[in-house]
């Protein structure tokens, strides 16, 4: 072992690979977050109304939280396969055309994206049922005495309302969505032309894979400040006081 | 008053007796390991059951010949990876003394950070390895400072399993062995049998995956049958940026690129060569016991060279999956332990770890031995990677053969599955990032 002062911080701006995990992390970032917070909403809402066996879709929804991420990750790399994946054999007797959806760089990520969505999505449903179950109905009745369309109660009351949740929700999927390890260690190992390649997942590879210890942790603690500039940032755009 | 003095007692007796009993627990675990180092050699073997049920019979034979110096014997810890188990206890300080599955390409490693004995130090090893081994083997395993720190002891070679009705049927009376045959039979076996307008049966299959180690089953094996075993690594250079590794690369490329080999993964319990999905893959002898227990009665399967390109002359080498013998510095007495392992690889253990595991053991003339010639006899598919042993390869003795896989794995994925890069300008671009990362190295 030898001391090697700040070379590793120097090599990692210089390390190419490093920087495309992070714009890929970011990208992964992009998809999920949006997708994450449209889709728990949109189940969350469903899940406020009075439906036929309301509590079994409540758990249904949750539980791929609590399944090991592995075995989603494996079950849903069936889904994927390209020439005997359900998916795609779906898509072909619909006489649509089969999707690479994990050996095409251009459509690997957001494959995994929507996995992991569908895995996180029942935390954030339960969060926003919270959330949705805590706007006084009040606001609701004034909105209809005064002629709001259902859009304008969503936009203008329930919107504003949970916006706190909201904020929770995005940062619990940031720093979620930073940790993307399992996912594209399994189904891509980083792949196709290291487009999966996420932050955690190179950090990994430099540490159990080439023994670059010093490294890995200089790229840790990076990565680590890196996740609170981020949610710091995150704060101050998106936290607003409630109505 | 009882239940007064029953309060006191506890309240005066509970924390010495805890603090008491933590610390026995403490110094008994102290105990165990002083008792551990000081009497009983410990080795480690890999967890497969063949390997186990092998290093059970090596360990009580020594045991019950030599019961002053005992062996402790125990499977590796399970864990993702042997490698991965054996960096812990290195961090730890909990090697075993001896280790009997450690790959050839790490060694490197672990004897520049100075954690492994060099055998060659030790009475009676040059003897033993120079009956055991050839000259070649010999080089490949002396390390970058002159020391030996590994004993070879089995070897797996990669060759072409191919479905005997297949090519019978296609008419095939030898296996297609240059890459011209390879891809013509190739394109003639491709099709789409459930017309859906996707090919569903194609002539081979091989990894698709990126990780660094599934180079060593298809580039690197057809590298060193083209090359006619040359290094990919010379003098701390690369030394890949040849006709050979080109010529692999294009080869491959045009199968993906043709849709003659499958971009899936099979899942767990498909196999598409069992299927007759598959004509063809590149395997070792481990596919023999496997094949034995799964096939369908009446599948009928033989195993010959890697491809190597039209016009090769000589013989055909291909990978062979080395794996050897350390001791490790924790070691309180490095010769006997090289005693111990040099009962387990005698003509008699060596027959016994064939019997047992169905594994070649990494020793000259192997198939020339009159011991093992009724093994051989019985086991014909084995005997065919006995005969391919004589030209067999390891890996080069590079500290950082792991990252130079890697970078030749990443130029892989671009030429041969995405094929956004020539052969030429994906070898130049491995040779260029290898060289950059071994003057880093110096």
């Amino acid at each position: 072992m030898e001391y090697v002062g700040l070379d590793n911080f120097f090599r990692l701006f210089q390390d190419r690979l490093f920087w495309k995990a992070i714009l890929n992390t970011l990208l992964f970032l992009l998809v999920h977050i949006p997708l994450q917070i449209v889709v728990a909403l949109a189940l969350a809402y469903f899940l406020t109304q009075k439906i036929f066996i309301r509590g079994f879709f409540r758990a249904s929804f949750f539980l791929p939280v609590v399944i090991s991420g592995v075995v989603v990750t494996i079950l849903w790399q069936q889904l994927y396969g390209l020439e005997s994946g359900l998916i795609n054999r779906i898509l072909i007797s619909l006489g649509l055309g089969r999707v690479e959806w994990l050996t095409n760089w251009r459509v690997a990520m957001t494959s995994i994206a929507i996995m992991a969505t569908w895995k996180n999505v029942g935390l954030y449903v339960i969060l926003f049922l919270v959330g949705l179950q805590t706007v006084p109905t009040s606001y609701y009745e004034a909105a209809d005495v005064e002629g709001a369309t259902a859009w304008q109660k969503f936009r203008y009351i329930t919107l504003p309302a949970i916006n706190p949740t909201i904020f929770m929700v995005v940062i619990l999927s940031t720093i979620g969505g930073f940790s993307l390890f399992i996912e594209p260690y399994i189904m891509t190992g980083g792949g196709p032309l290291n487009s999966t390649l996420s932050a955690m997942l190179y950090i990994y590879k430099q540490a159990f894979e080439y023994y670059h210890m010093g490294y890995s942790a200089t790229l840790g603690l990076f990565f680590a400040l890196l996740i609170m500039v981020v949610v710091v940032v995150q704060k101050y755009t998106i936290e607003k006081e409630d109505i | 008053m009882t239940r007064y003095f029953f309060a006191m007692t506890i309240k005066t007796v509970l924390p010495p007796s805890v603090l008491f009993l933590f610390l026995l627990l403490a110094f008994a675990s102290c105990n165990k390991e002083r008792e551990r180092r000081g009497h009983a050699l410990e080795y480690w073997s890999s967890n497969n059951g063949g390997e186990i049920q092998f290093a059970k019979w090596a360990v009580d034979g020594w045991n019950s010949a030599r019961p002053e110096d005992r062996v402790k014997y125990q499977p590796v810890p399970e864990g993702q990876s042997s490698e991965e188990i054996i960096l812990a206890a290195v961090v730890g300080k909990t090697t075993p003394d001896i280790y009997s599955n450690i790959w050839q390409g790490t060694v490197e490693f672990y004897s520049n950070a100075g954690i492994l004995v060099a055998l060659d130090t030790l009475e009676g090893f040059m003897d033993f390895i120079q009956q055991r081994c050839d000259s070649v083997t010999i080089g490949e395993i002396t390390s970058g400072d002159g020391h030996i720190y590994q004993a070879p002891w089995k070897i797996n070679p990669i060759m072409t399993i191919f479905n005997k009705r297949i090519f019978a049927e296609m008419g095939l009376d030898s296996p297609p062995q240059t890459y011209s045959a390879y891809l013509e039979a190739a394109k003639r076996f491709k099709i789409d049998t459930d017309g859906n307008g996707y090919v569903d049966q194609w002539f081979g299959n091989t990894s698709f995956k990126l990780a660094w180690y599934q180079r060593l089953f298809n580039f690197y094996p057809l590298y060193l049958a083209a090359s006619g075993g040359m290094p990919l690594i010379k003098d701390n250079r690369a030394h890949f940026n040849n006709e050979y590794a080109i010529g692999a690369f294009r080869f491959l490329q045009e199968l993906y690129r043709e849709n003659y080999f499958s971009k899936q993964e099979e899942s767990a319990g498909q196999d598409l060569f069992v299927a007759e999905k598959y004509a063809t893959k590149w395997t070792g002898p481990w596919e023999i016991q496997y094949l034995e227990r799964f096939k369908r009665e009446g599948f009928e399967y033989s195993f010959y060279p890697m491809p190597v390109p039209d016009g090769h002359e000589g013989p055909i080498y291909t990978y062979c999956d080395p794996k050897s013998f350390v001791i490790f510095n924790t070691c309180q007495d490095p010769q006997l332990a090289f005693e111990f392992i040099k009962s387990m690889v005698g003509e008699e253990g060596d027959l016994k770890f064939l019997q047992t595991t169905n594994q070649l053991p990494r020793r000259k003339g192997m198939d020339s031995i009159p011991g093992f010639q009724a093994f051989f006899a019985e086991n014909p598919q084995l005997q065919v990677f006995a005969e391919q042993a004589r030209h067999v390869r390891g890996v080069d003795n590079c500290e950082v053969l792991t990252e130079v896989f890697d970078i030749i794995s990443q130029e892989y994925e671009a030429c041969v599955l995405y094929q956004i890069k020539t052969p030429e300008v994906a070898i130049a671009d491995a040779e260029r990032a290898v060289n950059v990362l071994l003057r880093v190295k110096e």
